[in-house]
């Protein structure tokens, strides 16, 4: 006598979720699929628990408000102290919430090799409405169009690159247009995240910062984002140097580090810096 | 299931840092703060407290770094970290809101072109309303799920950091997405629900 074909038991919410998370066992999730493949009901359920869980991850890394330290003496009981007390050390850390005052954005004239002409405005757009990020103070007219040399890491003069070790094809290249700077001079930086599974070009839903650090004391510069002709987001700027927020005395032996949390939910994180003089 | 990711790369440098490397300490600083800080922050909600955490977190990891042995740092720190969430909440602070200024106050004159305010604040509606369903869940699921979905950490990291078995990470983190799900969808301007099979 013939039978009906049978549904595996309806999976529950704990096996839905860890279903979206490949956290099952091997029969478990075929059971799940299985099931799902045949219930328009569970199809709903799941798109349902995978929507909210993309939701829940496009919330954008946020940068921390002040630099984290370690003090400078030996290990010791202490309290957390204002950031400043640590003046010493060659400890390099990061990432306040400072603003650059004057960013001006790559000249025409950015450096040899390929460039490419971005009119940003649509994926910008698209950037900014994903990352919640509001609208930036500068004005519009200064930013189009840009350009961005596509070979920045390479031509560059001062380069650094960072391979995923997960993922050989995901680097990150970070580069300056020279290694040692007088005090008003500017910098101009820039940053390729090949093999990003964002195509945003907003750092924030990218987790891409960007620090100057000296003695443990960082101040954070924001790259601008546009993207390749090939679709790789790159970020950078040429930043005034005199406008920056450093201490005294301003000349000195820095690294700019750039940190990349890899927005896919892996938590990965790609650090790459270079040493950047600035001198009186 | 993501592989356990960074336990490799932190393990030189933690070798370095139990013989006092400040160096080193400052590397596992650099790679772990903004991960860390978003976790705290997203926790606590206020950017002043979850930076106070992940401070806090970092100098009791350097403090205590001698005792680590086979442990994952990663797993290790965020323990630590989550115990100073739960410290917070045992003092009695609630979860903070986090002031608008404060989402932008880091970004300055970049250049940018402005994007359509429309489209700029129905994106920062969703995203305040993801926040504000986070906020809502009670301690345990919130932090499973923002292990999870914002720290992207694998259910074994996840049952380390808070020392629980691998069911009850399950769990916390299907009730917190459930949960979190029915908050969103009483806004369907934003969220909209999917026709439920089950309704009938």
């Amino acid at each position: 006598m013939p039978t009906e074909p049978r549904i595996p038991v309806e999976p529950t919410l704990e096996e839905l979720s860890a279903y979206l998370d490949h956290e099952l066992d091997a029969a478990a999730e075929a059971r799940v699929a299985e099931h799902v493949a045949d219930c328009a009901a569970c199809r709903v359920r799941l798109d349902g628990l995978r929507e909210t869980v993309h939701a829940v991850r496009a919330l954008p890394m946020e940068t921390p408000t002040r630099t984290f330290t370690i003090p400078a003496e030996s290990r010791k009981p202490f309290r957390w102290a204002p950031v400043g007390w640590v003046g010493s050390a060659a400890v390099a850390l990061l990432i306040i919430g400072l603003g650059i005052q004057n960013l001006h954005l790559p000249a025409g004239s950015a450096t040899s090799g390929s460039t490419a002409n971005f009119n940003g405005t649509s994926s910008q757009r698209k950037s900014a409405e994903g990352s919640g990020i509001a609208p930036l103070a500068a004005p519009a007219t200064s930013a189009l169009p840009q350009q961005f040399d596509s070979q920045a890491g390479s031509a560059s003069a001062n380069p650094s690159t960072v391979v995923d070790r997960s993922n050989g094809s995901r680097r990150m290249i970070l580069g300056t247009d020279g290694a040692q700077y007088s005090k008003n001079g500017r910098i101009h930086v820039s940053i390729q995240l090949l093999g990003s599974p964002s195509t945003s070009t907003s750092s924030g839903d990218q987790g891409l910062t960007l620090t100057l650090v000296r003695d443990g004391v960082g101040v954070a510069l924001h790259p601008v984002g546009v993207t390749s002709w090939n679709g790789t987001p790159i970020f950078g700027g040429t930043y005034d140097l005199g406008a920056l927020p450093l201490t005294e005395p301003r000349a000195g032996d820095y690294q700019l580090a750039a940190t990349w949390v890899i927005p896919d939910g892996s938590g990965r994180v790609l650090q790459a810096s270079v040493p950047i003089r600035i001198t009186g | 299931m993501f592989p356990s990711k960074s336990s490799n790369d932190d393990r030189d440098l933690v070798g370095r840092a139990r013989r006092g490397d400040r160096e080193a300490f400052t590397q596992l600083i650099m790679q772990y703060q903004v991960p860390l800080y978003n976790m705290a922050l997203r926790m606590v909600g206020r950017p002043d407290d979850a930076a106070d955490i992940a401070q806090e977190a970092f100098l009791r990891a350097w403090e205590k770094i001698r005792t680590l042995r086979e442990a994952p740092f990663k797993s290790w720190l965020f323990q630590i970290a989550a115990n100073l969430c739960y410290d917070h909440f045992r003092r009695g602070k609630r979860y903070g809101v986090m002031p608008e200024d404060d989402q932008t106050s880091n970004v300055l004159g970049l250049g940018i072109a402005t994007p359509d305010p429309q489209e700029r604040a129905e994106a920062n509606e969703r995203t305040r309303l993801v926040r504000d369903s986070i906020s809502a869940l009670d301690h345990d699921m919130r932090i499973a799920i923002i292990l999870r979905d914002v720290n992207g950490m694998a259910y074994d990291e996840i049952a380390a950091v808070l020392r629980v078995p691998l069911g009850t990470v399950k769990s916390r983190i299907a009730r917190a997405r459930a949960q979190v799900q029915e908050r969103l969808q009483q806004h369907p301007d934003f969220f909209p629900a999917r026709e439920d099979a089950h309704a009938d």
